[in-house]
């Protein structure tokens, strides 16, 4: 339904089978944190936000610029993925080319082997990567391919990595897709010699350089005294993926994505993780401590409070003038992964903000027990959401501003509230310190700007008809 | 145009009969296309004298879009008309899908038009109906009669019993029939007795019991149908009558197939278990 003819109507009620997966935290008194539903498949008709299990695993990889990634399907699962994310890379371009083995109804027939080995050949000769990503699309699980054996062969004749990524649409969420991608990911890690590397190394995982911000987080640790090895997969190479088991540490940003990864790393190679944010300025400065601590050394973290001193100091008179503007004003957050929702709550707070409506597409019971605790009474809490909750939720809550991803925007736009891109199209850096300032300059450009005094927002005319009527 | 397909376990001599019995109606001078939908695109050899149709799949691959009937049709045996659809090798692609391209494809080319003059179309398919692709002959508008070639062995009986599963759900859509079980012999105790109880439990008709003979095997190893090979023998007469009887058919069911205990205790009752 679409946003504009619902100030016309009394709002509409959830699916019921979505009524477990939607809680409204109560006053601070009869508070109990309590489990939510979530982390299953999507109710049919509710219109998901979610992506397929495809596009999980090529989010997750796309940002590797030194290795070809070729989508085995019909050119539609490459078209719609074709530079689907900023993914900033500092050398080679490669990966924001979609290339694909473009099946059609003859390859479905007599097979698309033969096919995809051609295009792994052609297109390696051609542009020389260091590793080549096979994802196997819906028709491929269907008519059955052989893909790990054309990689396989592939590898062998042109001795780089072919990895294959086991993508299948129709195999359940985006999710099961972060894994296939942590599955070829892990595939890649201990290929490659670690001589040479610091006594403080560290890989970061799930931050994917969509506007810089694996830059802006490596120029901080590389201040403090720390190396990153390997980002994954924010402007990554294959060599440093291939070594990534020489760090001594696994900071995870985007638990949703990564956190398998590190769990298989910790298993055969002993490397800790701990789950962190880079996104606002009390998350950053937590996980710049946290590395520092970790290797027990004072003089990283006398250089981390230097820092983190420093940096604050430089960003907080201009924050301040953004948070007289847009003290009071609330917003609902939706985003993929909740360790996101969780800084995003707080980094509004910094604002003097009050996050109304909060949700995440893959978060599981312990991040909704965790945004229950740190939200304010009334919260709208949700899991998996669809574009109609959402907008009743802003309808019923009347907030000034929405953050989300691609998806989300059309909405908050046709509701007439302001809105963050916080995903894939996102092209200031929104991570680190100035990080913060770009986030609080953002949502005041969009809050404040003078275009809603042009297109008045849904829930005013909404409260408005109801007093008429009553 | 009757549109007939012929179903049946894999290896029950669903080709052989489909041949042996469009070589019958042709030579009554009916005008009689072969479309074989199995991917070994074996099913028009005797029609043919050997194995000489390039697949329908086969020339859309290599020739593109701009395919004419005559390219993926031949003329066999006694005025007949020859189509094989073709499909991937073992093992690879959707042999299903090229089933539904390869039928799609002629219609497109008009293979079934007034003008063709067909009397009757005959779909021969490849063992069960193991997908959504092998039921396309099946699905409204292409074959409306069935007849299920089978014989008194046990799977042969089990693998009918599903294929009427299959003709019970889309008869209930389209206008797809059961007009029959041929039973192939394999001299099994009491077989033409067990199949004619059969077919009159699943509520239809014994159309035929073709009795075993080896002049089958040696008009196969000739290239070439019984009727063709020697049109005196006494087998040839069984396909005249089998030919005879399908044309005089009116006896157009949807089955009600068994279920698996009764197929069970039918097989005990005609002596198979003791």
């Amino acid at each position: 339904m679409a946003a504009e003819t619902m100030d016309t109507m009394e709002l509409p009620d959830l699916i019921p089978e979505r009524e477990r997966q939607v809680l409204r935290k109560g006053d601070a008194q009869t508070a109990a944190v309590v489990d939510m539903e979530c982390n299953k498949a999507s109710v049919a008709g509710s219109v998901s936000q979610r992506a397929c299990v495809f596009c999980g695993s090529r989010v997750v990889l796309y940002p590797i610029s030194d290795a070809i990634h070729l989508v085995h399907g019909p050119i539609g699962c490459a078209a719609y993925t074709w530079d689907i994310r900023g993914a900033l890379s500092s050398g080679p371009q490669l990966h924001r080319n979609s290339f694909s083995t473009d099946l059609r109804e003859m390859d479905v027939i007599y097979g698309g082997e033969k096919k995809l080995e051609a295009a792994l050949m052609e297109l390696i000769a051609k542009h020389r990567p260091n590793a080549a990503f096979v994802y196997s699309t819906c028709i491929v699980g269907i008519i059955g391919d052989d893909v790990d054996a054309v990689c396989r062969r592939v590898s062998r004749a042109t001795g780089i990595p072919v990895l294959p990524v086991n993508s299948e649409g129709f195999k359940g969420t985006k999710r099961d897709g972060y894994r296939a991608a942590c599955d070829a990911l892990f595939n890649l890690v201990g290929t490659e010699p670690t001589e040479g590397l610091g006594p403080y190394s560290i890989n970061i995982l799930g931050d994917f350089n969509l506007a810089g911000e694996t830059w802006i987080i490596k120029e901080y640790l590389r201040k403090i005294g720390i190396d990153v090895v390997a980002c994954m997969t924010g402007d990554a190479r294959i060599q440093d993926i291939g070594r990534a088991h020489g760090a001594k540490l696994n900071l995870v940003q985007c638990s949703g994505s990564m956190i398998y990864l590190a769990q298989n790393m910790q298993k055969r190679y002993g490397i800790p993780f701990k789950r962190v944010s880079f996104f606002g300025i009390e998350d950053m400065a937590a996980a710049l401590y946290e590395t520092a601590q970790f290797f027990g050394a004072p003089e990283l973290m006398d250089r981390a409070r230097e820092l983190v001193r420093g940096e604050i100091d430089g960003i907080m008179p201009e924050l301040k003038r953004y948070r007289e503007k847009l003290a009071g004003k609330k917003a609902a957050v939706y985003v993929g992964g909740a360790f996101k929702a969780f800084s995003l709550v707080r980094a509004l707070r910094l604002l003097g903000m009050q996050t109304a409506v909060v949700g995440s597409q893959t978060g599981d019971k312990d991040d909704y027990r965790h945004l229950q605790e740190i939200s304010d009474p009334g919260t709208i809490i949700v899991d998996d959401s669809n574009p109609l909750e959402l907008a009743r939720f802003c309808m019923e809550k009347n907030v000034d501003l929405f953050i989300g991803g691609v998806k989300e925007r059309p909405i908050a736009y046709k509701m007439g509230i302001g809105f963050c891109d916080h995903n894939h199209e996102r092209k200031e850096p929104l991570a680190g310190f100035v990080g913060m300032l770009n986030f609080a300059k953002e949502v005041y450009g969009s809050v404040c700007s003078p275009v809603w005094k042009l297109t008045p927002r849904c829930a005013e005319r909404y409260v408005q008809r109801k007093e008429a009527v009553s | 145009m009757r549109k007939v397909a012929i179903y049946g376990k894999g290896g029950i001599g669903k080709s052989t009969t489909t041949q042996n019995t469009v070589a019958g109606l042709a030579e009554m001078g009916r005008k009689v296309m072969v479309v074989g939908c199995d991917p070994k695109a074996d099913s028009t050899r005797l029609l043919l004298g050997g194995l000489a149709q390039r697949s329908v799949l086969d020339t859309l691959r290599e020739e593109g879009e701009d395919v004419d009937l005559s390219d993926v049709r031949s003329p066999g045996f006694a005025g007949s008309l020859c189509v094989e659809s073709g499909g991937p090798e073992p093992g690879v692609g959707c042999a299903g899908r090229g089933i539904i391209t390869s039928i799609n494809l002629l219609e497109q080319l008009g293979a079934y038009n007034e003008s063709e003059n067909l009397d009757y179309v005959f779909y021969d398919v490849l063992g069960d109906v193991v997908c959504g692709g092998f039921a396309m002959p099946i699905r409204d508008g292409k074959a409306e009669e069935i007849y299920i070639v089978c014989s008194g062995e046990m799977m042969a009986m089990y693998a009918a019993n599903n294929i009427c599963k299959g003709i019970l759900k889309f008869a209930e859509s389209g206008k797809v029939r059961l007009g029959g079980l041929i039973c192939n012999s394999r001299k099994v105790d009491n077989e033409k007795e067990m199949i004619a109880e059969f077919a009159r439990r699943l509520g239809t008709q014994m159309i035929h019991f073709v009795p075993r003979d080896n002049d089958v095997q040696r008009a196969e190893i000739n290239r070439k149908t019984v009727i063709e090979w020697d049109p005196a023998c006494n087998q040839a007469g069984e396909y005249r009558s089998l030919a005879k009887a399908i044309e005089g058919n009116t006896m157009f069911v949807i089955p009600k197939p068994l279920a698996i205990p009764e197929l069970e205790s039918l097989l005990m009752e005609y002596g198979l278990f003791n």
